[in-house]
């Protein structure tokens, strides 16, 4: 082992129990974490496991890890096998693992730490939660929470899925880099809570080339050709839709096939979603759940596309044969980089009420950033065709023909004289005078109650091997008013359903992005008085088909939070994980 | 030949629903329609099952040993518990068998057999789902009674309740169906349209049924997801440890281990997170599953002799709302003349669109105004303290109830007193 190693190795469950390389023996992998000295538990720097089963009441003591003189933890599970199912102290594992290997990959995409969406630096992961199908993120109780279930004589384990860990971890990772994604909003942005998570936990597979391997081969009965140390595929079985049927794009196998008896039957497989532009407008898809599905079905059709794409370029070996490590390294690579852009997105979303159109643009956008050149697997062209035909369009006004993001045009008005370069990079306050100072060229409400949510730093290697700096921050205004004040505050009739004296809290948005002047590059924004989206977020929410609460009510209170935290199955967001 | 007057009896049931009307004719013949006779809990000193073998026996007087129709809104314990014989063949179910109901009505989702229909495989799957959610609340209230730790009073007795009124009442479903099937009974299972179901039993009158939709009329309206039917038959084996196992076996009987009373520093806090955790979500479950069960309640407006009389057993917003999208049947609606509270006077059962239409409300006591028929008992559903509206009945409701309408509220009958008899007149008033 090299003396500056700084990452350690551990044994996971490459999927779940259900999907096995022979009879009685299940797929592992080995996964690289960042290197710490771990307490018992595993407690480390960011996550804290305790094994507290409050159905069976009791506390499954954890295991103690030893180190390597390197320092690295010493896995007690390698070599793995069937046993080790059994063992509570493996289960430990493979969540602290899988969630750590998940943190890491964020942050390595984004440059920087990445808190979770609590106050606190260490969330808690019990693995054994309750006896319930289910496994939740909970902001509240900085806690992933895991359940348990017995189907006949087996006991399944939510937190033995890699899927489902990986799920729920991109909720909390998400929540860390978008709180206001959590607040009740249009249906966009519950299904994109969801379907990001879903995509995320796909994508983060392909990097382990031993997972794709099997998943091509093996698992689906493909058999692997041989001409010389070439290991060969046939190309009839790297089709889209033959690959869409590959483990790689189905979520919680196990979990699936426990709930619904059948083999080989994933919880979701969203890619299986053909793309129609009549998803969007359906009452079905106004569910979180369903929405989310839409989103990720784009996300991983795209993924499909750009693999195959690349597998196109490779070159065969006679008789339509490829070389099956270089179809693994370029799924790798289409997942790495779809990946990369996926979690980067997020900086260049709006800080709350977003919509896929919104991601898109972001997304689009920071593509370009980091690869300007796009002709050689035109990318960007196929996330967009991809996009579209799910009915998801970047927003008109907004971007350019590209479908990025529009540049900011106004920095000859912003007064940039008052604000202190080094404090913009870092201080809230600074950044919050900056705001207040260019209040009107940047639409920022007089009347409503603004606040900087967030400043962050972004850094990158850009195309031309440099580091780029750049300054993200995030800035919400709120306004009270009543249904009254509607016309006059947004120059659009009053809805019908809403009553004069409702109240009613409106909220504006913005993410700024400084590039590493100081200056503004883009202003993506939600302006207050965004009539069209207003009208659209009072209507989802107190509409008349909606719940019948009335605006800002105790009641109405309970339900929205009732709707984000407890997973309803008539309401909202997930009571499967 | 039109009915003139109307005697409604609402018995004293405690937490529950039962009201028998009386239809009288010019020529003092009567009709007698039973809706709904269940209990989930009776008031301070009243004995629960002797109380609905007094009330069975008075239903059976009233009627002189026969009844015309019998409803039963839905599946809940509170609608239909009375109906249950009971193992011994005493219970009240038997006697209110004996009055022999030419029609048995109930909603669509309770036709026997519909869960294994292949040419309605969404209503199937509707149904298949109501059992699942029967068995769910079953397991739940398995763990109730095992007394789990970490939850507080008021979610304690919460879960209970709606464990209790959300478990199968085999009882009662199987002798709802034989009254049904008797030789010259006639049973219905309606939903919103369906022809008058009681227009041979009940001469002069009118009955429609405003719900439930069915799941194709639900879906033209519904935003919300479908209920997943899936999820609730899979539900039950998610809930709880199968076969011989305890409610508290661990999957690693051998793994070493710490008691729940005796957890190391570093493992309080989130303990005592996740117990709570583990109770919010129980409540989560059966709230959504209590739910669905009350959206499948039948809706009756009765027409007779000018009156419209609305019986809309614990029908939710949901539930209504396909009926409310009709501007016909809201306009309809607007001149109710005697309104059964929904759901025991809750949050969501009483739509404020209904409620603002109903014009015969009026806060000075004219004659014609409009009568409310409650039947509740407070403090049993929901928490009037926890602020977020769920307690029953809802008080602002009752106070507009109170205010705007002539309001027989069971739980306000002096003790030891059966029923509270309203009686309409059923003619137009010049």
């Amino acid at each position: 082992m090299a003396v500056n190693a700084n990452t350690q190795t551990f044994t996971i469950l490459a999927q779940d129990p259900a999907i096995e390389t022979s009879p009685g023996q299940p797929l592992f992998a080995r996964v690289s974490v960042p290197l710490e000295h771990l307490a018992d538990g595993p407690v480390g720097y960011r996550v804290k496991v305790v094994d507290f089963d409050a159905a069976a009441n009791r506390l499954y003591l954890p295991h103690a890890y030893n180190q390597t003189p390197g320092e690295a933890a010493i896995d007690p599970f390698d070599p793995a096998d069937a046993r080790v199912l059994g063992q509570p102290g493996f289960h430990c594992q493979q969540v602290y693992a899988v969630i750590m290997r998940l943190l890491a990959r964020f942050e390595l995409a984004l440059g920087r730490r990445v808190a979770w969406g609590f106050d606190g630096h260490q969330l808690h992961v019990v693995p054994h939660a309750f006896v319930e199908a289910n496994a939740f993120y909970s902001r509240e109780d900085r806690a992933l929470l895991f359940g348990y279930f017995q189907d006949g004589e087996d006991w399944v384990f939510t937190c033995l899925s890699h899927d489902i860990v990986a799920h729920e971890t991109t909720h909390a990772l998400l929540d860390g880099l978008r709180a206001g994604f959590m607040q009740a909003s249009g249906p966009d942005q519950a299904g994109f809570h969801e379907g990001f998570a879903d995509v995320i936990a796909l994508l983060s597979v392909f990097s382990l080339s031993e997972v794709v391997e099997f998943a091509l081969t093996c698992y689906r009965g493909v058999n692997i050709s041989h001409q010389g140390d070439a290991r060969l595929i046939d190309g009839a079985s790297l089709q889209i839709d033959a690959l869409a049927d590959t483990l790689l794009f189905g979520l919680g196998e196990q979990f699936g096939q426990a709930t619904s008896g059948l083999r080989a039957n994933p919880l979701r497989r969203s890619v299986q979603k053909r793309p129609s532009t009549d998803y969007l407008d359906s009452a079905e898809y106004d569910d979180a759940h369903n929405r989310g599905e839409i989103f990720a079905a784009a996300m991983l059709r795209s993924m499909l596309e750009l693999w195959v794409a690349r597998c196109n370029s490779l070159g065969t070996f006679g008789d339509n044969l490829y070389s099956l490590d270089a179809v693994i390294a370029e799924g790798a690579k289409a997942a790495d980089q779809l990946l990369t852009i996926a979690i980067r997105a997020l900086d260049y979303s709006p800080p709350l009420d977003l919509e896929f159109g919104h991601y898109l643009a972001a997304l689009l956008t920071v593509d370009s950033e980091v690869a300007p050149d796009d002709s050689r697997y035109s990318y960007r062209r196929i996330i967009r065709d991809t996009f579209a035909s799910y009915g998801i369009q970047v927003p008109a006004g907004l971007t350019d023909a590209d479908g990025c993001w529009l540049t900011f045009a106004d920095n000859d008005k912003v007064r940039y004289q008052n604000s202190h370069f080094d404090s913009m990079l870092r201080d809230a306050e600074e950044v919050f005078r900056f705001l207040w100072e260019n209040r009107d060229v940047l639409q920022i409400d007089e009347r409503a109650y603004t606040e900087v949510v967030s400043v962050r730093p972004s850094l990158r290697i850009g195309p031309d091997g440099f580091v780029l700096r750049e300054t993200v921050c995030e800035f919400t205004s709120r306004v009270n008013l009543f249904g009254a004040e509607f016309t006059s505050v947004f120059k659009e009739p009053r809805p019908e359903w809403l009553k004069p004296t409702t109240p009613v809290t409106v909220y504006g948005a913005g993410t700024l992005i400084f590039d590493q002047y100081g200056r503004i590059k883009y202003c993506i924004q939600r302006p207050l008085t965004d009539a069209r989206w207003q009208v659209r977020r009072l209507e989802w929410l107190y509409g008349p088909n909606s719940e019948a609460a009335e605006p800002g009510s105790a009641a109405d209170l309970t339900r929205i939070h009732r709707a984000r935290a407890m997973q309803a199955p008539s309401t909202a967001q997930e009571l499967q994980p | 030949m039109s009915p003139i007057r109307l005697h409604l009896f609402a018995y004293q049931v405690g937490f529950g629903d039962c009201f028998l009307l009386r239809f009288v004719y010019p020529d003092d013949s009567t009709r007698h329609v039973l809706i709904d006779f269940g209990t989930v809990g009776m008031p301070d000193g009243v004995d629960k099952a002797k109380q609905m073998l007094r009330i069975a026996n008075d239903i059976k007087d009233k009627c002189a040993g026969k009844l015309d129709v019998l409803v039963a809104t839905h599946r809940h314990a509170d609608h239909i518990s009375g109906f249950d014989p009971l193992k011994k063949g005493n219970g009240p179910g038997s006697i209110i068998r004996a009055l022999n109901p030419d029609v048995v009505l109930q909603p669509w989702t309770e036709q026997p057999d519909l869960a294994e229909d292949a040419t309605a495989p969404l209503a199937a799957a509707h149904v298949q789902a109501l059992a699942g959610m029967n068995e769910v609340a079953r397991q739940l209230k398995a763990r109730m009674d095992s007394k789990p730790k970490g939850l507080d009073a008021a979610l304690e007795r919460r879960l209970g309740f709606l464990g209790e009124n959300n478990i199968s009442n085999k009882g009662a479903v199987n002798n709802l169906i034989a009254m049904g099937s008797r030789p010259g009974a006639r049973a219905v299972y309606a939903h919103f349209g369906s022809d008058d179901p009681l227009a041979e039993v009940l001469p002069g009158i009118r009955t429609r049924v405003l719900g439930p939709p069915t799941v194709e009329q639900s879906a033209e309206v519904r935003r919300e997801r479908r209920t997943d039917p899936e999820y609730w038959l899979r539900a039950p084996l998610l809930f709880a440890p199968q076969g011989t196992a305890t409610a508290s076996a661990s999957p690693f009987p051998d793994a070493p281990c710490a008691r729940g009373s005796k957890l190391p520093q570093n493992a309080r806090w989130i303990a005592g997170r996740v117990r709570r955790a583990r109770g919010d979500q129980w409540l989560s479950i059966v709230t959504a599953l209590d739910k669905a069960m009350n959206n499948t309640s039948l809706i009756l407006l009765f027409e007779a002799g000018g009156k419209k009389l609305l019986f809309p057993g614990d029908a939710q917003i949901e539930n209504w709302r396909y009926a409310l999208n009709q501007p016909e049947i809201a306009a309809l609606l607007t001149s109710v003349d005697l309104y059964k509270v929904g759901h025991h006077g809750s949050l969501n059962a009483t739509p404020k669109s209904l409620w603002k239409g109903f014009s015969n409300k009026d806060e000075s006591k004219r004659p014609g105004r409009l009568t409310s028929v409650l039947s509740t008992l407070p403090e049993q559903y929901g928490d009037k303290n926890a602020g977020d509206g769920t307690e029953v009945p809802r008080v602002p409701l009752l106070n507009a109830l109170d205010k705007d309408s002539d309001l027989h509220d069971t739980h306000r009958l002096p003790p030891g007193v059966l029923y509270d008899e309203v009686v309409l007149e059923l003619q137009e008033t010049p």
